[in-house]
């Protein structure tokens, strides 16, 4: 029953997570920044907006790629397989990459590209990162991943290589490319707009708390420890965004997968040995 | 048993009167007698128990000389071509064939023996096959070739699936070397049916490829015999495990060779010159499957040592490929490519040896066989009705051809993406990696091409996606009609992927995780949502009036030639490595 409200609520848990990082972007940057609640004023405003779609299938598609990554959530919060769940939510990113292939819009394909070289950067880390809960625990269960001691100690490489790719999920400076709104305007989401839009920015909230998720599986069944490692690396996150410039895509795949595979090899290697 | 004779038999008495008749009259007996071998291939599946049998000694003496007068073709082949090679390899073959049966052991056993890999070779076989026989006929006709030159390639297509049963029923390793000369001769036809210089060149090239697998069958017996005295596979593979595995590695050798690895590969390129249906039924149910079964008939005989080799090359190859396959431009070499890496990785994990790998292995080649036929087919129809061969000049073809389109996406999906099939055997190749690593750290290796190889798989995929995908919203396009014996087929793979789906989900006990994605299945309901508070626009394009044109990436791996061969140099120290 917990899980249930916990999944209705996910999209919730998301926007405050999406108000607040505003916010304490702002304060970094000595603002005062928007109300925690300005992410679902947004969303009542583009509900009431006059809407324009391209094509069906577009539409359809940004659908699609909203519901496998809310499904994708309910998987791990009722505690599937760890490796199902990437895999789910590989379906739910090649969706929206195809709503970007479908429209006749440079920048839409610009940013479905970018948006596939990213899967490419942090998709051997996500499974690397399964591969060794695995060999450590025994299982790729996530109930049993979450009930085991915490394993950031001995995961401590994959946890680092882990951390790189929270910023490219959530389209943070350094890694960024695949929305980059000073060139490609948004990439894939430029041609939505209205409700439409809204679904695809409501997926972008379901963005965090996926990538969130996954990393309090590195804390195991401790949960003073999980709510530290959220709220330190919110705080990272946020810092290294406003901190640092945008890197090229190519340079984005380059720095993940040298560092992401060199380090998640290591540790599995560590694990083994 | 009478199923299994029949298997074998009704192909060829099919074949035999597909050749005479009309084309009416053909298409009806060509369906008919592919029902008929689906129904019985059907029965022997469900039936599930293990047939074994000897054959009559008279009918070795008949397979003992269509062999020799096989091999006397060949050399004819290559005297008539000028092919010295073809000639040479044919000559040594027969030597070697008159050693064996000079020093081959009198013993009786079971010359055919039908175990659940066989009968599950015979569902690719026959269902997948069959299929692409049917479409065949619709394909065949738009050729410019007299009537009995037609009805020929059907022929041809009907007795390949004949010996491919053969080839996995055969515990005779003798009767393995009939069937596998047998289908490197179909081949040799069905590519060279065009009969055009580079169509003769590439069936030259087949030929004497394939006959180089031959010579390492005629070895692998020969070894056999002289180490273990014995003919049969499951003698060999009992007495042969922790010994000496010299028989074992020939015949690896020989499924290399059909399987298209590396080197070999380039045959399996060449192939594609032939009719569209070639290419299907090559790729898919028939010929370069024998390489995955054969490595999975044999690997309870490996060695630590010997699985981890092949696993390596595997892994290795199915990157390689892959990436080979990013530069090209031709669809079907494409597909072609996609087709070693795949197979690459299907002997790899055959190679692994313990269960889950195995299992993944037999998933992988069912399923790879449905989507490969399907993506062939698919070729097949956009080179007939819409003239569009190269990725470069499919653009915006959802407009005019959305169901075909449709069944390339579906295609891709089911070779890329959960639920299907080949999803659930690198999830299952991916578990019993993470467990064999504990073993032995160097599957890690494998693991890491397994990942790696598996994403530039998707990006190629993609790459053909971005390119058919974008819809022009500008101008009503006609409606598609495609010609039934190419839609039927077509909905009829997607159908077998559907219901083979469930099953496996099924198998495993995991339908519930196919639950929560039927909810992805709705979501076309929202394809006819009422948009009328929408207003339908155009692109943004900042204000420019500019033509939107898709242009796609190429990765030159020229450019990294000297990477690969830094790994493989690094791989090979591994391997060192492995055995000091």
């Amino acid at each position: 029953m917990m899980e249930i409200v916990l999944i209705l609520l996910a999209p919730i848990v998301g926007g405050l997570m999406y108000g607040l990082e505003r916010v304490i972007k702002a304060r970094m940057q000595n603002r005062q920044g928007p109300p925690i609640l300005q992410p679902f004023y947004d969303a009542v405003k583009f509900f009431l907006k006059e809407s324009f779609y391209v094509n069906r299938l577009h539409i359809v598609l940004g659908l699609g790629h909203f519901v496998t990554l809310w499904i994708t959530i309910g998987y791990i919060i009722m505690g599937g397989s760890l490796l199902y769940v990437i895999f789910l939510h590989l379906i739910s990113s090649v969706l929206i990459i195809f709503a970007g292939f479908s429209v006749r819009s440079v920048y839409s394909h610009i940013g479905a590209n970018r948006e596939l070289l990213s899967i490419i950067a942090y998709e051997p880390i996500f499974i690397l990162m399964a591969v060794a809960f695995f060999l450590h625990g025994g299982s790729f269960s996530i109930d049993v991943i979450r009930t085991n001691e915490p394993q950031i100690l001995p995961l401590f490489l994959l946890f680092i290589a882990f951390l790189f790719t929270i910023p490219l999920k959530l389209k943070k400076s350094p890694f960024d490319a695949n929305e980059a709104h000073q060139e490609i305007v948004g990439g894939v989401e430029i041609e939505y707009s209205g409700m439409f839009y809204e679904i695809i920015y409501t997926a972008k909230w379901l963005e965090y708390v996926f990538i969130y998720l996954l990393l309090i599986l590195f804390a195991g069944n401790n949960i003073p420890l999980a709510m530290v490692l959220v709220g330190v690396v919110f705080v990272v996150i946020n810092l290294v965004d406003n901190a640092t410039a945008r890197v090229t895509i190519g340079d984005t795949v380059r720095i993940n997968l040298t560092i992401g595979v060199v380090l998640g090899a290591i540790n599995i290697i560590g694990l083994v040995a | 048993m009478v199923a299994i004779i029949l298997l074998l038999v009704l192909p060829l008495l099919f074949a035999t009167l597909v050749s005479f008749l009309n084309r009416r009259v053909r298409n009806s007996v060509a369906i008919v007698g592919v029902l008929s071998l689906s129904i019985i291939t059907l029965f022997v599946w469900f039936e599930g128990r293990v047939v074994s049998f000897e054959l009559h000694h008279l009918i070795k003496y008949l397979f003992i000389c269509v062999d020799t007068l096989l091999l006397l073709f060949f050399v004819w082949v290559g005297w008539r071509r000028k092919q010295r090679l073809v000639s040479l390899l044919a000559i040594v073959q027969l030597l070697l064939f008159v050693g064996v049966l000079w020093i081959a052991p009198y013993e009786s056993g079971n010359d055919i023996v039908v175990d659940r890999l066989s009968a599950m070779m015979y569902l690719v076989i026959n269902i997948v096959g069959g299929v692409i026989v049917v479409y065949a006929l619709e394909y065949i006709e738009t050729e410019p070739f007299a009537q009995a030159k037609k009805n020929r390639f059907v022929a041809i297509l009907m007795l390949f699936l004949g010996i491919m049963n053969l080839a996995v029923s055969a515990n005779n390793i003798e009767i393995f070397f009939l069937a596998f000369e047998l289908t490197t001769l179909s081949s040799y036809l069905l590519i060279g049916y065009r009969q055009d210089e580079i169509s003769i060149t590439n069936s030259l090239k087949a030929l004497w490829m394939n006959q180089i697998g031959g010579v390492a069958i005629l070895l692998g017996i020969l070894s056999s015999i002289m180490l273990y005295a014995t003919l049969y596979f499951d003698r060999l593979i009992a007495s042969a495990s922790g010994q000496m595995l010299l028989p074992v590695v020939f015949l690896i050798f020989a499924a290399f060779v059909k399987g298209a690895m590396f080197p070999f590969h380039s045959w399996l390129l060449g192939a594609m010159v032939a009719p569209t249906p070639v290419s299907a039924i090559l790729h898919s149910a028939t010929m370069v499957k024998i390489a995955p079964f054969l490595i999975l008939k044999l690997a309870p005989s490996f060695s630590l040592f010997l699985s981890t080799t092949v696993a390596l090359l595997g892994g290795f190859v199915f990157v390689v490929a892959s990436l080979m396959a990013l530069n090209r431009d031709f669809f079907k070499e494409i597909l072609a490519l996609s087709t070693v890496a795949l197979l690459a990785l299907m002997m790899a994990l055959a190679a692994l040896g313990d269960e889950k790998a195995t299992m993944a292995a037999m998933i992988l080649i069912f399923f790879h066989a449905i989507s490969k036929a399907l993506l062939f087919l698919q070729a097949g129809v956009l080179e007939k009705l819409y003239h569009a061969k190269y990725i470069s000049d499919i653009n915006s073809l959802v407009d005019k051809a959305p169901r075909t389109i449709f069944f390339i996406l579906i295609g891709f999906a089911s070779l890329m993406l959960p639920p299907f099939g080949a999803f659930v055997a690198k999830f299952m190749a991916l578990e019993a990696l993470s467990e064999a690593i504990v073993t032995n750290p160097l599957y890690l290796f494998v693991l890491l091409c397994l990942i790696v190889g598996g994403i530039v798989l998707a990006i190629l995929y993609f790459k053909v996606a971005s390119k058919l995908l974008a819809i022009d919203t500008t101008h009503n396009s006609p409606n598609e009609k495609i010609p039934l014996l190419y839609f039927i087929p077509s909905t009829l793979l997607v159908g077998l992927l559907v219901v083979c789906v469930w099953s496996i989900y099924e198998h495993l006990g995991a339908i519930e995780s196919l639950l929560a994605l039927m909810i992805i299945l709705f979501l076309p309901l929202f394809w006819r949502m009422n948009l009328s508070h929408s207003k339908p626009m155009h692109e943004y394009n900042c204000g420019e009036i500019d033509t939107f044109e898709i242009s796609i990436y190429y990765f030159d791996l020229k450019q990294q030639e000297r990477w690969i061969y830094l790994s493989l140099i690094f791989w090979a120290l591994l391997v060192v490595g492995g055995v000091l």
